[in-house]
């Protein structure tokens, strides 16, 4: 038992322990390794069975962990990254505010700090041990260095990360998914901000604050009617939910993920949460979501035929013909992946650590007045909340202003001035936008009191950011007089926006009913212009006809 | 069925007896260190994932009811259940838990329209204990432990545990510093508690005595946030359901569980609180309210009143509401009696 403790530790300990100055831990460390080594080759086999069964390698005592930085927060949670003294492994402590959650959240987290501790997959993040500290409960585990990739791409790759990368990535998650649909867990929150990755380029699935397990549910069949998940990822039947959540709900999210890797961000996100899920269901989603930008100057050559049909694969409407996480492992795409070592040289290099790009977030966090934006850190959570429906709109918005961060990141970002790609203009109004709605907030501002002083806002940010409002707008309106252009347009919509265009200064409502109105428009033409290429569509079937007759 | 079967060879039937076999050698043979044996633990724990399959069904396909009945019955047949549960120490963690959920399944089965799990457990009620003194071991706990709570859903069972001295111990489990562990015991505690109401009603009126004092010492009064929070939770579940109405009358007269519910309701913690409060409504309702009960509210008459002037949930609740004013009432309208 004494001899697995350090094995277990090593990993993650080799790197991040030289921070801290413990030269005895490290002496103890090093002659307790020396040991385990000689124990491994007593009893080889022995040593396997014992550290895949056996628990309780780490102290159930707060006073066994030095705190060294918070890495992450969510409503009623916090992320530190942490010192086990006794075996002198980094660790990622996530501290729950159990008082915030109503008894139903609370049965959640006690299924979560059980589904966690019996999972063993190298791709699905488990936790060390559970217990509670006062009113908090601590739940330890691995501390993965390198954060979640959402929060990677937007400190490196805001624009979407290589294919070979994906593909090693999408590969390891898929592994720890199909691990967990083995074991009759539905994920029910696939994203990159719950994919982590650890300093040697390995990758893992985490948070299952609202995995489900079909088998604790009195129902033999494989549904549940919850809606639970993030908006952008979520699958058509999940908003329809009048046919429950499957397996296949999960294998959706991953092929959206997949899209967020590859543009670093969910297609789609550029319209507020509610408006994602209509088009989402009124129409399918591939691709072309992202095309808008591809046609204003940004091809997308890069993306090989095998992801953009594994993509396809998972996005099918009907999740009958989705293929199970065991068959996707299968396809072509997976094939010749390279190692995690691929990852560690073309993506981690360069990068700023966890604790450093939460430090940012908070930042900007108190100057763009998102007092709740969250997140860089390696665990998002959004579990805990009291009241379902404020729980759901906290959540839509808090979600959103997930990417804020991101943006205002680019934003601020020399390399990539906002004019450049259209993608970013984009996503840096919208967000913008998104942002000032939550300031309206009054719920959810006083939920994150604690969390940042709001009060402190600089004036130069708020008008910085009224002018980044009316650049979105601004850029909203060129999209919609595109359309038009491409659709054979309507002169009125454009003068709509062009009279409202210039009143914008100050109210944020109106300019969303500006947004509104002009999302509509461009609905409309869309439709019009899909009726219009199915009549041409219709015509050249005709013509052929005829032809061959 | 026919899929199942093509891909498949092995009848379910099959399967039961294969696994039976190799758990018979993995129980007689502790510590062979022959070159099968890990072979044969090996085919154990596929043949517990193909049984698993053939109960839950997978990604691609639902479960056979006629395959699930197959299974079931030669489950029971003979002593399958025993020897899985002995051996679970010796598989790994995977085969682990792939016999917690196969023995968990079964307890829903039926076949011909009879739980026979039920018969074979009642037959063989130690293996409760078994399953019960898996809590003091923090590698089996977890397993164990859902075993049981799935056991416990056939009455006979849930009235075997609760007469049992496992019932004691829970006190104790329930505060272990394993979150996970303590947090599988509360559910089971809470499940035998509440699920089977003649018997709970029947269990707490025969062990009232020795029941209340461990809950309100060892719970209530729990230095434990946790544990308190769950303790009240509960015991608002117990009082206010029906069937156990004379127990509840019984503990709504008692002076010193007054104090303990008021100590509760001045709780910093609002979930705490709020919790409490459904319980001293109890005593504030009773309508025949002992002397000594009465004297403690009027003489905490005003900080009672005050406390509740700004006391309500975070989510609008009418019933709350509602009987928030009717203990106002109770308590506004109270006449010191003399003894």
């Amino acid at each position: 038992m004494v001899g697995t403790i350090p094995a277990m530790a090593t990993v993650t300990a080799s790197s991040d322990a030289k921070l801290v100055t413990f030269s005895h831990v490290k002496w103890v460390k090093m002659i307790t390794r020396h040991l385990c080594k000689s124990q491994v080759m007593a009893h080889e086999d022995h040593e396997a069975a014992d550290r895949e069964t056996k628990r309780f390698h780490y102290p159930l005592d707060p006073n066994s962990y030095q705190i060294l930085d918070q890495i992450g927060r969510g409503c009623s949670a916090i992320v530190y990254k942490a010192l086990c003294t006794t075996t002198s492994a980094i660790v990622a402590i996530k501290s729950i505010d159990l008082d915030r959650s109503t008894s139903d959240d609370f049965d959640n987290v006690r299924r979560e700090a059980k589904t966690m501790s019996l999972l063993s997959h190298p791709n699905v993040l488990k936790a060390h041990c559970s217990f509670t500290v006062g009113r908090r409960l601590w739940v330890v585990m691995p501390f993965m260095s390198a954060g979640s990739l959402q929060s990677i791409m937007a400190a490196s790759f805001p624009n979407g990360i290589s294919e070979p990368c994906i593909s090693i990535i999408l590969k390891e998650a898929l592994m720890g998914l199909c691990y967990l649909h083995d074991q009759g867990h539905l994920h029910r929150d696939i994203k990159a901000g719950n994919i982590l990755m650890d300093s040697n380029g390995s990758i893992k699935l985490a948070d299952f604050g609202v995995s489900a397990s079909v088998y604790e549910s009195s129902s033999r069949y494989l549904m549940l009617n919850e809606i639970t998940g993030t908006p952008y990822w979520m699958a058509p039947e999940v908003i329809h939910s009048y046919n429950g959540y499957s397996y296949k709900a999960d294998i959706w999210s991953f092929g959206i993920t997949a899209l967020e890797l590859a543009h670093g961000r969910p297609p789609l996100s550029h319209l507020p949460f509610s408006e994602s899920l209509v088009v989402k269901i009124t129409k399918g989603l591939r691709f072309s979501d992202y095309q808008k930008d591809e046609e204003k100057g940004q091809k997308n050559p890069k993306f090989s035929k095998y992801f953009k049909d594994m993509v396809g694969l998972c996005l099918d409407q009907d999740p009958l013909r989705r293929p199970s996480a065991s068959k996707l492992l299968k396809h072509y795409f997976f094939k010749n992946c390279k190692g995690c070592d691929f990852l560690v040289k073309n993506v981690l290099r360069g990068l700023p650590s966890v604790e450093l790009r939460f430090k940012e977030s908070k930042l900007q966090k108190v100057g763009s007045m998102s007092s709740s934006s969250k997140l860089l850190g390696q665990h998002e959570m959004e579990d805990d909340e009291e009241d379902e429906e404020e729980c759901l709109n906290v959540k839509k918005n808090r979600r959103i202003s997930g990417w804020n961060f991101n943006v205002d990141a680019c934003e601020l970002d020399p390399v990539f001035p906002q004019d450049v790609f259209v993608k970013e203009t984009t996503r840096g109004g919208e967000s913008v936008i998104l942002e000032k709605k939550e300031g309206l907030d009054e719920k959810e501002a006083s939920d994150d009191k604690e969390v940042d002083d709001i009060g402190g806002v600089d004036r130069e940010v708020v008008v910085g950011s009224l002018m980044a409002l009316k650049k979105s707008l601004d850029d909203q309106r060129e999209k919609v007089v595109y359309m038009l252009t491409v659709a054979g347009g309507v002169e009125e919509t454009a003068a709509t926006a062009a009279t409202s265009g210039g009143e914008i200064c100050n109210k944020e409502e109106q300019l969303m009913q500006v947004i509104e109105k002009l999302r509509l428009d461009l609905e409309n033409e869309k439709r019009k212009r899909t009726s219009l290429e199915m009549e041409l569509e219709f015509l050249k079937m005709h013509i052929t006809n005829t032809c061959d007759v | 069925m026919k899929g199942l079967f093509k891909s498949k060879p092995k009848t379910p039937v099959d399967l039961v007896r294969q696994t039976r076999d190799l758990l018979i050698f993995a129980d007689s043979k502790p510590d062979s260190r022959e070159s099968k044996r890990e072979e044969k633990f090996a085919t154990l724990s596929k043949l517990l994932r193909e049984l698993k399959q053939i109960l839950y069904g997978n990604s691609e396909a639902e479960p056979v009811s006629e395959a699930c009945a197959q299974l079931t019955q030669e489950f029971f047949k003979e002593n399958t259940l025993r020897l899985l549960i002995v051996c679970l120490p010796k598989l790994n963690l995977e085969a682990r838990k792939d016999a917690t959920q196969i023995v968990a399944n079964l307890q829903r089965q039926q076949v011909q329209s009879r739980l026979i799990a039920c018969d074979y457990l009642e037959a063989n009620i130690d293996l409760m204990d078994i399953l019960a003194t898996g809590y003091e071991n923090p590698d089996m706990a977890l397993h164990y432990g859902a075993m049981l709570r799935e056991c416990i859903r056939h009455q006979s069972v849930a009235r075997y545990v609760l007469e049992s001295e496992h019932m004691k111990k829970f006190f104790d489990i329930i505060q272990l510093p394993n979150f996970d562990i303590a947090a599988d015991a509360a559910a089971t505690f809470k499940e035998l508690l509440t699920r089977h109401k003649s018997t709970v009603a029947e269990f707490l009126s025969k062990n009232y005595d020795w029941f209340f004092a461990e809950y309100n010492s060892k719970l209530l009064e729990s230095p434990n946030y946790i544990t308190r929070r769950q303790a009240i939770k509960l015991l608002g579940d117990i009082l206010l359901d029906r069937s156990n109405s004379a127990v509840m009358t019984r503990y709504a007269s008692s002076r010193d569980n007054l104090r303990i519910l008021m100590n509760l309701l001045r709780e910093s913690s609002k979930s705490i609180q709020i919790e409490a409060f459904h319980v001293f409504k109890l005593f504030a309702a009773n309508q025949n309210k002992p002397a000594d009960i009465i004297s403690i509210l009027v003489a905490n008459r005003s900080k009672l009143l005050r406390l509740f002037a700004d006391f309500k949930p975070d989510k609008e609740d009418e019933q709350f509401e509602a009987d928030k004013a009717q203990v106002v009432r109770e308590i506004a309208g109270l006449e010191p009696r003399d003894h």
